[in-house]
């Protein structure tokens, strides 16, 4: 077990916050749907939530616009205290949660009309321009006029994002907005997601697709059974990660007992090995392996992706759990 | 602000099919009726008519609309207000629309009110349809010398007007009445059908037990008990008693089903 | 207090508000604090009752009626419960009733030449051309839910058999009344323990009538004004054009139907049209008479089960028969065809069965 997961990765921000959580706490009757999370969501970040279904980045999404009322703890939305400031800081959010709802019988645009009616930075004679604009964002100015009742499930999210950016934002929460797109429907909201990013939004990305993440994330936060196991800048979390070494050499066995001794964590992997680099460097590592008389076809510096973070911090949280099948998954690290 | 909102909702239960599909039944009933008692009197004397108000709408067109109106407030109109407030808080729930104007943000108190305007607006709509429809197919089938009322005088057709405009506005408040309570219980629900069951489970059950004179302690609680009182706006000259207590008891019902309603909704989880 | 407890708060308020609502508006209406009269006299009090000329007025009269008489579809004001019925008067003979049963009404107009009788529940109109000293059935029951008539024939006749004391005061449809408290004297067998009547302070007009009865705390019979607004009435109130749609009748044409088709209002009749034998006097007052024999086999088998219903087998050295009690009154009928009622428990009509000629 490396160093760096044991404990979540906080990066403190100096800078403003979106929206920041202290101590949050949900139960609904018994259960605890969310605990202790303490979120930050700097200005003008893009922070992708990620987390398996059921590890809390809805009920936490709810309770950031004031859906919800937490069981515990504080949250603070624009600089605003909710569910007090509800209605001084939602006006300028814009939110696509738990799927999209509107009513079958009315068309797209109909709907998205509704929507507008009731949004309190949207003047009356607007409305009409901005229900246009956001159709023809989200590229649904074809299906507009249909009843939402035949749209697809792809359509059905395009709308919903639309209803998301009736208005200029300065927050946008998106909860799983990728959900039954097609990899072109994919791509364009990754390019709204950046759009959004340059125009200085704050963007709140809730995601179980890590390369969504990967791909438009400027921050991430994991949660995991209802806690965030992990939050800070993507860049230093993937440093932090560790990095390691893909060595391609026939001597498999030599090279992993020169290692043990060594104390170098290394475990088989394809034609060779994979090296931890905590506590040591690749100059090192090589010297070792030629040392111990292992051949060295081949040294590549691994960067760590999302994935294996991720799989990293939930798995760390079941080893704590004693949980034996992941103790010998990582039996060959030791 | 909010009288956009207001338009909006109107606007939104408007386009809903099912409501199209609602007046439009309601709208047939002072038809049949009107033309029920046309037949009933080519069949010579009597003509069997319904017994109280029925027995004077003979040849007294006017009488159509308060007579539909009378009728349909034991099951039809509450039925139609229990629809538009089940769809109102548990039917969005259930589209999940409901988010979206809470996150808007609509506070959950102005929701609230927008949707008993809704209502209250379309109930008036609906009653006062049902109301021209049968003025007009009444004095179409039935003729129209002025309005004879159950005391047996002739009021002028101004008269008359004046007190189906009266009874419009009576029968349109028990019927938000009933359907405040029936958000209440939409508020406390993702399923409208639960709502439109409940609602009129009680509206029947109130009307059996009323029928009980051994529950007669029980009958002043009933919002049903009210109704039959109404009908003395065909007294001649109006007495105000009862029409004032049904009005007073719809309106504690009216009270109870806001103020559970509001509750609900300000502590519910969405 | 935060925004969302004022919420809370408010909502409840509301909830609690229609909850005490619903809780006052089942509640009977209270007395109210009794108002305070300057001191009359029981003698001068009933003299002014008698001697007060009617004036014009208008009200609601509710009767609340625990006799236990059977619903008589006639006069469905008279069945056991509330009913309430409007009166208006002009003072001179004219007058209007307005008398609701359920969803229909029947109405009663006085115009000063005709009596007119409406009822919506058919829409037919008896008129009645005053003839000289010809009874006015319709205008009988309609002066019988008025309490201040029924109030002084009352005092009238017994007045003389009773202690007459006047206990306290009371508010009567708003308005500042005497209670006048008849007893009947110890010499009279009488199923009547008292007779309050709260009568008008201003006017001396009785405007309210209850019976309470022997081993009794309530009333058994209460007519009251529940509204009453006095003064002149709006004349058109006195008028009455029958309905173009509504079928009228003579009373008379009415009586030919009615005998055809309900062979009970012979028994009815018979007792009405011969002149009664009136015995004794005062609250134990009885009358007596004797129905026809043919009268006696008419009745058929429907209405003899009705009879049954209602009535006690009983016989004595008198012969047999059959008797029909309620709380006020007792009615005897022999088989024979005499029959004798009063306020009097039934052996006093066993006694005087024997005097009906």
């Amino acid at each position: 077990m490396t160093t760096s997961t044991s404990a979540p990765v906080t990066a403190p921000s100096k800078t403003a916050v979106a929206a920041r959580t202290k101590g949050l706490r949900k139960e609904y009757g018994s259960t605890v749907a969310v605990d202790r999370v303490d979120l930050e969501l700097p200005e003008g970040a893009v922070l992708g939530m990620l987390g398996p279904n059921g590890s809390g980045k809805t009920t936490t999404i709810r309770m950031l616009l004031g859906l919800v009322r937490p069981t515990q703890g504080e949250i603070e939305l624009l600089g605003r205290p909710l569910p007090e400031g509800a209605e001084q800081a939602l006006p300028h959010v814009g939110a696509l949660v738990e799927g999209p709802g509107f009513h079958p019988f009315l068309s797209g645009r109909e709907n998205l009309v509704r929507c507008a009616a009731f949004e309190p930075l949207l003047p009356r004679k607007e409305i009409k321009q901005a229900v246009e604009d956001a159709i023809e964002r989200v590229g649904l100015a074809q299906a507009a006029h249909r009843r939402y009742r035949g749209y697809s499930l792809g359509m059905k999210q395009r709308l919903g994002l639309a209803a998301a950016l009736l208005v200029p934002r300065k927050l946008v929460v998106l909860d799983e907005p990728t959900n039954g797109l097609d990899p072109a429907g994919t791509r364009e909201i990754r390019k709204i997601i950046g759009d959004l990013h340059a125009a200085g939004s704050t963007v709140l990305v809730s995601s179980h697709l890590l390369s969504e993440v990967e791909a438009t994330c400027t921050h991430v936060a994991v949660l995991h059974r209802g806690t965030v196991v992990a939050q800070g800048e993507l860049t230093e979390l993937l440093q932090a990660g560790g990095s390691a070494l893909q060595v391609i050499t026939p001597d498999v066995e030599t090279a992993l007992s020169a290692l043990r001794q060594a104390k170098i964590s290394a475990r088989p992997l394809g034609d060779g090995l994979r090296v931890e680099l905590a506590g040591t460097s690749a100059p090192q590592v090589i010297e070792t392996l030629v040392q111990g008389g292992a051949r060295v076809f081949e040294a590549t510096r691994w960067k760590t992706g999302l994935e294996e973070l991720f799989a990293r911090l939930t798995e760390a949280e079941e080893a704590e759990r004693g949980m034996s099948a992941v103790d010998t998954l990582d039996g060959g690290r030791r | 602000m909010i009288t956009r909102q207001f338009g909006s909702e109107v606007r939104w239960m408007l386009r809903r099919p099912r409501t199209l599909i609602g007046l439009f039944g309601l709208v047939l009933v002072p038809i049949i009726i009107s033309f029920g008692i046309w037949t009933a009197s080519d069949e010579g004397e009597g003509g069997g008519g319904p017994p109280g108000l029925g027995a004077i709408l003979q040849g007294n067109g006017m009488v159509v609309p308060i007579f539909t109106l009378f009728l349909s407030l034991n099951l039809l109109l509450p039925l139609v207000a229990s629809i538009w407030a089940a769809d109102g808080l548990a039917g969005e729930a259930q589209h999940g629309t409901l988010r979206g104007l809470l996150v808007a943000p609509v506070s959950r108190v102005r929701l609230l009110f927008v949707k008993l305007f809704g209502l209250t607006a379309m109930s008036l709509f609906a009653v006062t349809l049902m109301a021209v429809v049968g003025i007009i197919s009444g004095t179409a089938f039935l003729g129209n010398d002025g309005m004879m009322t159950l005391s047996g005088t002739t009021l002028s057709t101004a008269e008359g007007l004046v007190r189906i405009g009266l009874f419009i506005l009576l029968v349109t408040f028990q019927m938000v009445a009933i359907g405040a309570v029936a958000l209440a219980v939409s508020s406390a629900t993702e399923h409208p059908l639960v709502v439109q069951a409940a609602t009129m489970t009680t509206i029947i059950v109130f009307q059996v037990l009323g029928q009980f004179t051994s529950l007669d302690w029980l009958h002043p609680f009933l919002i049903t008990t009210g109704f039959p009182g109404l009908i003395d706006v065909m007294r001649d000259p109006i007495p105000w008693e009862q029409i004032g207590d049904s009005t007073l008891l719809a309106g504690c019902y009216l009270l109870i089903g806001t103020g559970l309603a509001a509750i609900r909704l300000v502590t519910k989880d969405s | 207090m935060n925004k969302r407890k004022v919420t809370l708060a408010a909502a409840a308020a509301g909830v609690i508000t229609g909850v005490a609502g619903l809780s006052l508006a089942a509640m009977p209406a209270g007395a109210g604090q009794p108002p305070s009269l300057p001191d009359v006299s029981a003698e001068s009090l009933v003299q002014q009752v008698l001697t007060s000329k009617p004036g014009a007025f208008g009200g609601t009269v509710e009767v609340d009626n625990k006799l236990g008489l059977p619903s008589l579809a006639e006069i469905p004001q008279l069945a056991d419960g509330k009913h309430s019925a409007r009166i208006w008067t002009d003072g001179n003979g004219k007058f209007r009733a307005a008398l609701p049963n359920g969803q229909s009404e029947q109405t009663i107009v006085n115009d000063g030449k005709t009596t007119w009788s409406w009822n919506s529940a058919d829409n037919e109109v008896t008129k009645a051309e005053h003839k000289a000293d010809q009874p006015k059935p319709d205008e009988q029951k309609a002066q019988s839910v008025d309490p201040a008539a029924a109030a002084k024939q009352v005092v009238g006749l017994t007045k003389e058999f009773s202690d007459i004391t006047v206990d306290g005061t009371a508010r009567v449809a708003n308005r500042a009344a005497y209670e006048l408290v008849l007893t009947p004297k110890a010499s009279e067998k009488t199923l009547i323990r008292e007779v309050r009547i709260a009568v008008d302070a201003e006017l001396k007009m009785p405007l309210r009538v209850a019976v309470l009865t022997n081993g009794a705390s309530e009333p058994a019979g209460t007519v009251g004004f529940k509204e009453i607004n006095v003064g002149a009435q709006d004349p058109k109130l006195f008028e009455f054009t029958p309905p173009a749609q509504a079928k009228v009748t003579t009373p008379e044409a009415k009586e030919e139907k009615g005998r055809d088709r309900r062979p009970e209002l012979g028994v009815e009749q018979a007792l009405q049209g011969k002149d009664p034998q009136i015995f004794g006097t005062g609250w134990d007052t009885v009358v007596g008479a004797r129905i026809p024999a043919e009268a006696m086999t008419q009745v058929p088998a429907e209405a003899q089960g009705l009879v049954d219903k209602f009535t006690k087998k009983v016989s004595g050295n008198w012969g047999s028969g059959q008797v029909f009690t309620t709380k006020v009154a007792t009615i005897l009928i022999a088989d024979d065809g005499r029959v004798v009622a009063g306020a009097v428990p039934e052996q006093v009509l066993f006694d005087t069965i024997g005097q009906v000629k």
